[in-house]
């Protein structure tokens, strides 16, 4: 299990986020947010050697074409 | 015709009667308005009503169809939006506070193709706040309400495209469906909900809750009523990237043709822990499939309780993304459980939602070996019927009294994981009175199998008692 406090929550809301989040809802987010980085070491186990995220380049290209466009 | 009449009739029965213009779209809309205005106070389908457009739009549809340039089977038909889909200059308020005054400059590809038809927006419909979570409990614009018992929730996010849809506010509406927004409201409100593959249907112009989750699709009465909406709203668009170049083919086509010979898969790992009612509805369901030719039988897609995972992390990171600025500057205008997942999202990493991303391929990869025999899967819609109000919630005072990951999410949320084509579409109604609905999920872009089932299905039930409102 992902060793994840309220305290851990509250710093990261605060510093990285630079908001301010109240102590009940950082222990709730502390047990929902450890639970989901917990399954997701159990993904690690998978067979997903080669296997990237499925983010493709035409995808890129088109998005950056679309910033362009908005300029011109 | 009587106005009845008119409510009775689907959105392929109302094209027919407005291209031989044995009605007009005037009439067909003022029934509507006036249907709304009947009823809708006690659903609250709607946020905002579009009246006045919709008669103006009606009357030029009228004219149009007068002078024989009818445009399609939209053409003059009436339609309800989800309030997180654009339309130009009119109200979008994504069910938010934080949106209660954007009207936007464009409308969204879905709309503007419908538009282009020449159908007629009766107004903007209820939906969970930004799209995040399934009560449609709105606590800025209404709570909407089941039509088949008023202390229901419709499901959500689409809970008022659904809603609409059962108590004749509209005849055929529009959702999202990222974690199953348009198939839970759906399957509570006994209407049919088609989530079409991911990239089928543009979301340009839509309010996003996680970009690689969200697809658009349509909520109707029937499977050819969805079917003819995906017609027009399926299809490439320049102005989503990521919208497929995938040929449209005609999604009647193959309505008609039956389902002697296909071959059925019913996910293991989505039969434990119904109720009693939806066990019992779900194996009639599939017998009345045996009954009408299909073979039916048990496949296993392993990694399926993975996917709802995998939706959650990257739902959580990618719905922050967009919120992040209005978090930090009006943390106070959001509900208070849509604020609580958006924080959910802060403490999630960088690796955690890259692995998650990385791991849908094996989802889908076990869900298409689970077809490599099998034309379709199926599965219910959700484990229960519609919870009452209050009961689901994800966060408030004390606990909530049904957990509704395990009840409804994890029934809908692996195929918003893998992309692949999904239609709710109800099965009946339970001892309690309330509507019950199984799933019938395809590969990839084979929405006409989808619907070919659903339809042969459809027919077999038969139709469904109405609500009392």
């Amino acid at each position: 299990m992902a060793q994840l406090t309220g305290e851990t929550v509250k710093k990261i809301a605060r510093e990285v986020f630079d908001y301010k989040i109240t102590d009940h809802d950082a222990h709730s987010v502390a047990n929902t947010d450890g639970a989901m980085l917990t399954l997701v070491r159990h993904l690690g186990a998978l067979p997903l050697s080669g296997i990237g995220p499925a983010f493709s380049y035409a995808n890129l290209n088109a998005e950056a074409a679309h910033l362009n466009a908005r300029k011109a | 015709m009587a106005s009845n009449e008119i409510l009775d009739l689907d959105v392929a029965a109302l094209a027919e009667h407005l291209r031989a213009k044995k009605i007009s779209p005037v009439e067909v809309t003022q029934v509507y308005l006036d249907r709304i205005a009947r009823v809708d106070e006690k659903i609250h389908s709607y946020i905002t009503v579009t009246s006045g457009d919709a008669l103006a739009a009606a009357k030029k549809a009228e004219g149009e169809i007068t002078a024989g340039n009818w445009r399609g089977t939209f053409h003059g038909v009436p339609v309800g939006l989800k309030d997180l889909l654009y339309t130009k200059g009119v109200l979008t308020t994504a069910g938010s506070k934080i949106l209660a005054d954007f009207r936007p400059d464009f409308d969204a590809t879905a709309w503007a193709r419908l538009k282009a038809q020449g159908a007629v927006m009766l107004g903007k419909l209820n939906l969970h706040e930004f799209a995040y979570g399934i009560t449609s409990s709105n606590p800025h614009w209404g709570v909407c309400r089941n039509p088949y018992g008023l202390d229901r929730i419709p499901g959500g996010s689409s809970g008022g495209s659904a809603a609409a849809i059962v108590a004749r506010t509209a005849p055929a509406t529009i959702g999202t469906d990222t974690g199953g927004s348009i198939r839970i409201p759906a399957s509570l409100c006994g209407c049919v909900g088609l989530k079409p593959t991911w990239s089928r249907v543009s979301r340009y112009g839509v309010v996003p809750l996680a970009y690689t989750m969200d697809h658009v699709g349509p909520i109707t009465r029937t499977v050819r009523d969805a079917a003819l909406m995906l017609n027009v709203i399926a299809g490439h668009d320049p102005n989503d990237s990521t919208s497929s170049r995938e040929a449209v083919p005609d999604y009647t086509a193959t309505l008609n043709a039956g389902v002697r010979g296909m071959r059925i898969g019913v996910i293991r790992e989505l039969t434990d822990g119904l109720s009693d009612d939806v066990a019992k509805s779900f194996k009639a369901a599939m017998k009345q499939l045996t009954d009408l030719g299909a073979s039916v039988d048990e496949v296993s897609i392993p990694t399926l309780a993975t996917a709802n995972v995998i939706n959650s992390i990257a739902t959580f990171t990618e719905a922050l993304d967009y919120h992040e600025e209005w978090m930090r500057t009006r943390p106070d205008d959001y509900g208070t459980d849509v604020r609580r997942l958006l924080e959910s999202g802060m403490a999630i990493t960088g690796v955690a939602y890259v692995r998650a991303q990385r791991a849908r391929a094996k989802v889908l990869a076990d869900a298409l070996a689970a077809m490599e025999k099998h034309d379709v899967l199926a599965a219910p819609g959700s484990a229960i019927s519609a919870p009452k109000i209050g009961e689901g919630r994800l966060v408030g005072d004390g606990e909530p009294r049904v957990d509704v990951v395990d009840k409804i999410l994890r029934f809908t949320a692996p195929f918003d994981c893998t992309g692949q084509p999904a239609l709710a579409i109800p099965t009946g109604l339970g001892g309690d009175g309330l509507p019950l609905s199984m799933q019938i999920i395809g590969r990839p872009f084979d929405e006409p199998s989808v619907l070919r089932v659903s339809s042969a299905y459809e027919e077999a039930r038969g139709a469904l008692p109405p609500p009392s409102i």
